[in-house]
């Protein structure tokens, strides 16, 4: 289990005043502090760390989460942000002395504007939610995480979440137009708006991805985007990673920017295709899902292009998709993948570096060495426009030494894609999981310098405790 | 003038700097030295001597280059590999009647982004790595040399537009995208502002991925000689792409605005000149014979954008166009407070920044948005964190700061 | 996911499949996404995966359920629709059902809780008792109004009401045990769970099934001693009695198997096929030979969508001009997993099908759950019938007594399925659509 700092003991001294305190801030269902009832927020989707909380509070309102922060500020109480609990790296992991702070009522749709192409969400509304609301009209919001089904808008923005689909569209932090936060203090500020580019400091920018270490977050206008005409995926499939990754060099090179151009090794293709029945090559190594958009004509000549290109490999086998379902299907093998290796293991730890794509072979045959030698299997997921890749290493849980070499296994493959010129995580955020690893990725100076940012924001570090920066004791505020 | 031809040199120079409690003016060729406030410093940091691209792999999208290395200077390292700067940064040199030639490090610390920004992004949104030096005299590095990352908090988006007040960059790490086969852009005639921003949320809002969305009312038509022959106001819409996908689109988006008129069409030659202009917002290059005048930069909802126009016509005598669909309004009117105070009560809920004016006015007057009170000690804080005696930059965004 | 039971916990085979049923579950949230409970309420608590921690916390601990837990667990409508999402092919199903069970021993309910359980209990599965009740309840509907405003037990009581009709169908032929022999040459013998509210509160239903599978050729048998099929008990977590009745059924036809023969055991409630089509895990401790008649039955067992795609049905009337709202009850869509054939029917039927958003939520009804949790099941109502509304269908489709009575009593009739088909192959229009101008 991940080392915690000690609870503040004068805080679980006046637990009860505390707990009553937070009752008179929200509806009587929105509190939560019974050890049973409790139990089930002490993880999220890395369930591999735990750490029951002194409380959940559900606020459904900006002024309710206000209401708290400046009491919890009042009462020293620290405070974990929550959306749907969907983190792979912990990032939502209680501590015994902290509020977990849950957005999941903040789940309305505020305000949608199709002529200037944003849309006003509460933090909880899920990724999908967002564009369901919008594709009667033919629009569509951008970035697509794998959990897109669940996780909350919220979430991505505080992990700057990715997705297959950001070679083409941005991560979160490219579609986001404003923001309602709340300060440690309690204070409603609003960022940004319906508009491009603030004067200014990019306060967007800093608290996209800043792991609820700066602010808590209640709204978002993000842009939407139009659909496109139309989208077909390709699968092409190789008999070695090697291969598999000098075509995606190929593509890239050639001009091609598809709209997804995802890799998925053996491991991982068998895995998918036992829950999604996509038609994944089971005879490959490897496999690229490569997506092109536009009309027909105009995904004819891309996929003519690719073809060329992909031909040039000797694939083991090409298939364009032929209809809409068949497309769906294909990405559903793809964005249930994390899940899919759950039916081949009963444990995984997902890791998110990201790579120099022109590493990928070299790469993947270390992680396959390492892989070897610890005795733990590993499939790979990659998407492989933009280097960041997702090895699952499967363990068994009920096997505590098995967990200590998952977690050993994931640590080495991180320092590797630092080593080659990547970064500990691409997508997923350093959360609770990668947090001690950040010394492999940044000197001590740059961790005070960040120290202090989250300092200048909330000086008594009340917000998502023990996350992101390794554990040492806290600077003064500046 | 300090100009340290590595980053251990900036350490040196901010280092002493720091000691002596004495403020630096950051610069890099100076080029937009007429932007926001004066900065009031004994000496001045360079960045001009970091020159040098060491980085360029075309396959991964990805470039690094010293911060004083000319944007020129880059854009032709990649146009070499049919790559392109994805924002469409502007060269101001003209706008502000310098004579130098602008840094990477320039564009980056003032975010400048240009027309294709309201499809593909801002420079900010491909700031993929910075090093920077900060008030203290130490290296920071944020992001890295990969698309993707999201490994700690993102200095280089705070860094990004923080106009050299947090840290001075010294190395940038760009995205970089394949360069479109080809250009084309319909061109309406004879709209009002209203109608334009109708027909280019329409224009925006087809999924045709139009690149560029821009409306100049004759007068400032008449001085872009791409556009001076159509003799009226125009309202552009600009397609990129391989060239059978520029040709069906543009025919298709030709369709979709038949209500707002027969739409002519420009080709590549003129769509790249056309766009050149409105980027480098050629319209108000400095014209030394002219009396002052301030140039506001205003970014709005873009649907209000004529409206904000229309209020400011009761002000002063305007000189305008819009970029972004709307959302982006170049404004042109006299150097005085009171004009300067109606631009900013038209922006309203936007944003806007007093891009050129007589230093009197620009040290007169807020050049940006002030912040509210809770954001503005936020700010503060963050100030001190990266430059704790204040020594960067001095009253460069906001006075006393 | 990680759990803690110790061997000798594990030795007990229904906490080893609950085991291994947690440990198949990776903790990755999809499933609370498409989960009626949390998108109405927001709390990971009422979502699978928190009922899935807390059932895994209880199981573990060895503690009898705490109210803190039964509230949660009851607040599941046993959609299903999270084993749709999940990715890693967690059978949620089986682990409620055992949770229920766990509970139904383990913990005593407020006496007004345990009363209407033993009610519904008795009364749902045994039809000539149901039609008494709710003739009574018809005669006691104008007193709703004296009950009191607040608190579960008016509420329920209040539900109990208003779902009860407003007319009691008299009983129909169908509910004598009997053959109905095939018309023309007979190419197949099926037996048809006729059920037990279902035939009440419908009997068309049943009615027209066996019109179109007999006019198809197809003898259709409602087996003697065949009855309720026990899902009514099993959700309740009443396990003996639901035992009972579905050793009952599998008697009833295996008699029928091993005399006349069978090709098929149809169900058209989707709520019960999904039971009886888990017989055989049901009996999966039984002694061998009941086992393996469990495990026959259920292999044996299609929704009447199945059979009837199965065999090949065509219209012999011109195309009425409708349009349908079809409603994918969950036990088709979540629990069997059917979820085209119903569709493709209706449209070669010649109706014009709609699919209304949110197809993937449950409209409430689940069972007795409209009756127990009243104040969530009306808004899954509302919510539903928002979104069926908004396809401007003429009428409803379902294949789903329970989701019949719920959605029933709006601006649009509700019809099952198989009216619509046997009307557009010859039987007489459903008697919604009549009056309906059709």
């Amino acid at each position: 289990m991940i080392a915690q700092p000690a609870p503040k003991r004068d805080v679980m001294a006046r637990r009860d005043i505390i707990v009553a305190g937070l009752g008179r801030l929200v509806p009587e269902t929105g509190l939560i502090a019974d050890p049973i009832r409790l139990k089930p927020y002490e993880t999220d989707g890395l369930s591999a760390y735990r750490q029951t909380p002194m409380a959940v509070i559900l606020p459904e309102t900006t002024e309710q989460v206000a209401a708290i922060m400046a009491f919890c500020h009042r009462e020293g109480v620290r405070v974990v942000p929550r959306g749907a609990g969907t983190s792979l790296s912990g990032g939502a992991l209680p501590m015994e002395d902290s509020v977990v702070l849950g957005l999941m009522r903040m789940n309305r749709i505020l305000e949608i504007d199709y002529a200037d192409r944003c849309a006003v969400v509460q933090a909880g509304v899920t990724n999908i939610g967002i564009t369901q609301a919008v594709q009667a009209e033919g629009f569509f919001y951008a970035p697509d995480p794998s959990s897109q089904l669940a996780c909350m808008i919220g979430g991505n923005v505080n992990m700057n979440s990715g997705g297959a689909h950001c070679l083409r569209y941005g991560v979160t932090a490219n579609n986001l137009l404003g923001l309602r936060i709340v300060t440690v203090e309690g204070d409603i500020i609003d960022i940004g708006g319906a508009h491009l580019d603030a004067a200014g400091y990019d306060w967007l920018g800093l608290l996209t991805g800043s792991e609820g270490q700066l602010a808590v977050v209640t709204e978002v206008t993000v842009r939407i985007l139009r659909s496109p005409e139309g989208a077909r995926a390709m699968l092409a499939a190789f008999s070695a990673n090697e291969i598999a990754g000098a075509c995606v060099d190929a593509i890239i090179g050639s001009g091609i920017i598809p709209v997804a151009l995802e890799f998925m090794d053996r491991p991982a293709i068998h895995a998918c295709e036992a829950f999604a029945h996509a038609g994944y090559p089971l005879d490959a190594e490897a496999m690229l899902i490569i997506e092109v958009e536009g009309s027909v004509a105009e995904q004819d000549y891309m996929l003519d292009r690719i073809r060329d290109i992909c031909n040039r490999f000797d694939p083991v086998s090409l298939r364009v998709s032929q209809s809409a379902e068949e497309s769906l299907a294909i990405w559903k093998g793809r964005k249930g993948a994390f899940g899919a290796v759950g039916r081949i293991s009963p444990d995984y730890l997902c890791m998110d570096g990201t790579i120099p794509t022109s590493r990928l072979a070299e790469v993947l045959g270390r992680i396959g060495a390492m892989s070897a030698a610890c005795g733990l299997q590993v499939a790979n997921i990659f998407h492989a426009g933009d280097g960041n890749l997702h090895p699952l290493i499967m363990f068994d849980a009920n096997d505590p030494t098995s967990f200590h070499k998952a977690e050993t296994f994931g640590a080495d493959i991180l320092r590797l894609c630092v080593e080659v010129g990547g970064c500990l995580t691409g997508e997923h955020g350093v959360g609770v999981e990668k947090r001690d690893l950040m010394g492999v990725q940044f000197t001590d100076i740059e961790l005070d310098q960040q120290r202090r940012v989250k300092s200048a924001f909330d000086p008594g570090w009340l917000l998502n405790p023990s996350k992101v920066f390794p554990l040492k004791p806290e600077p003064a505020a500046a | 003038m300090i100009t340290p031809s590595d980053t251990d040199g900036v350490i040196d120079a901010i280092r002493a700097a720091h000691q002596a409690a004495t403020p630096l003016a950051i610069c890099g060729n100076a080029s937009k030295s007429g932007l926001l406030r004066p900065v009031r410093a004994e000496r001045t940091l360079s960045t001009s001597a970091l020159t040098g691209i060491s980085l360029y792999s075309p396959q991964e999208l990805i470039l690094t280059a010293g911060a004083g290395t000319t944007v020129a200077d880059v854009a032709e390292a990649v146009a070499a590999k049919g790559q392109h700067l994805i924002a469409e940064p502007p060269d101001l040199s003209a706008f502000y009647g310098s004579t130098a030639t602008p840094t990477l490090g320039g564009m980056v610390a003032a975010n400048l982004s240009g027309p294709r920004r309201v499809m593909w992004g801002a420079t900010r949104d491909h700031v993929m790595g910075v090093v920077a030096v900060n008030g203290l005299g130490e290296r920071i590095h944020s992001g890295g040399r990969v698309l993707k990352n999201v490994t700690g908090l993102d200095l280089c988006k705070l860094l990004t537009g923080s106009h050299g007040t947090l840290a001075v960059l010294t190395e940038i790490t760009l995205k970089v995208l394949p360069a479109p086969e080809r250009r084309g852009t319909l061109v309406l005639k004879g709209l009002d502002p209203t109608r334009a921003v109708a027909a280019l949320a329409q224009a925006l809002g087809s999924p045709y991925a139009v690149s560029g969305a821009a409306y100049l009312p004759a007068a400032m038509a008449a001085r872009i000689p791409a556009l001076a022959w159509l003799d009226d106001s125009v309202t552009l819409a600009r397609i990129e792409d391989f060239a059978p996908a520029v040709a069906y689109r543009t025919e298709r988006l030709r369709a979709e605005l038949a209500n707002f008129g027969a739409a002519e069409l420009l080709d590549d030659a003129a769509s790249l000149a056309a766009w050149a202009a409105i980027r480098d917002v050629t319209p108000f290059a400095a014209d030394p014979a002219a009396a002052p005048a301030a140039v506001w930069r205003v970014s709005v909802r873009p649907s209000t954008g004529p409206s904000v126009i229309a209020a400011l016509a009761h002000a002063f005598d305007t000189q305008w166009f819009m970029d972004w669909g709307g959302g982006l309004l170049w404004i042109a009117g006299p150097a005085t407070q009171a004009a300067h105070h109606a631009v900013t009560a038209a922006a309203g809920p936007g944003a806007w920044t007093l891009m050129r004016a007589p230093e009197t006015l620009r040290a007169a007057v807020p050049v940006i948005p002030p912040e509210a009170a809770a954001l503005a000690r936020i700010a503060r804080n963050v100030k001190a964190a990266f430059d704790p005696k204040g020594i960067l930059n001095p009253g460069r965004m906001v006075a006393g700061f | 996911m990680q759990t803690h039971f110790t061997e000798a916990q594990l030795r007990d085979p229904d906490t080893s499949v609950a085991n291994q049923i947690l440990r198949t579950c990776v903790h990755c949230g999809m499933c609370t996404a498409t989960c009626p409970t949390f998108v109405l309420l927001g709390d990971e608590l009422d979502s699978p995966r928190g009922r899935i921690y807390l059932i895994k916390d209880m199981l573990e601990t060895g503690r009898p359920a705490s109210e803190e837990v039964v509230r949660h667990v009851d607040r599941c409508l046993s959609c299903l629709a999270c084993m749709t999402t999940c990715p890693s092919g967690v059978n949620y199903m089986h682990l409620v059902d055992h949770a229920r069970t766990y509970i139904e021993a383990t913990y005593r309910r407020p006496v007004h809780d345990r009363a209407l359980r033993a009610v519904l209990a008795a009364v749902l599965p045994r039809p000539a008792l149901m039609r008494l009740t709710l003739k009574g309840a018809k005669l006691a509907r104008p007193f709703a109004r004296l009950l009191p405003r607040k608190g579960m037990f008016a509420l329920r009581l209040r539900a109990l009401l208003k779902l009860a009709p407003a007319t009691v169908p008299p009983a129909s032929p169908t509910e004598i045990p009997a053959s109905h022999p095939a018309l023309g040459t007979r190419r197949a013998r099926v037996a048809l769970l006729a059920g037990c509210a279902q035939q009440v509160l419908d009997p068309a239903i049943n009615e027209a099934t066996i019109r179109l599978l007999t006019r198809m050729g197809v003898e259709v048998v409602v087996a003697e001693g065949a009855g309720c099929c026990g899902a009514v008990t099993h959700h309740m977590g009443k396990h003996d009695p639901a035992m009972a009745s579905a050793a009952a059924n599998i008697a009833a036809w295996t008699r029928e198997l091993e005399g006349p023969g069978l090709d098929a055991i149809i169900v058209n409630t989707s709520g019960c096929g999904t039971t009886v089509k888990d017989y055989g895990f049901m009996f999966r401790t039984a002694e061998p030979g009941l086992r393996a008649q469990a495990e026959r039955v259920s292999a044996l067992t299609l929704d009447i969508s199945e059979y009837l795609t199965k065999i090949g049905y065509a219209p012999t009337r011109p195309a009425p001009g409708l349009t349908i709202a079809y409603h994918a009850a969950c036990s088709l869509q979540h629990g069997q997993k059917v979820t085209a054939a119903p569709k493709t029917l209706l449209r070669t039927a010649g109706f014009t099908v709609k699919e209304p958003a949110e197809g993937h939520l449950c409209c409430g009804s689940a069972g007795t759950y409209n009756l127990m949790q009243p104040e969530i099941a009306t808004r899954l109502r509302t919510r539903k019938l928002e979104n069926i509304r908004a396809t401007g269908a003429d009428l409803i489709a379902a294949g789903n007594i329970g989701c019949m009575t719920q959605l029933a009593g709006d601006t649009m009739p509700v019809v099952h399925t198989i009216e619509l088909l046997d009307w557009m192959a010859g039987g007489p229009a459903p008697e919604g659509i009549a009056t309906h101008g059709a």
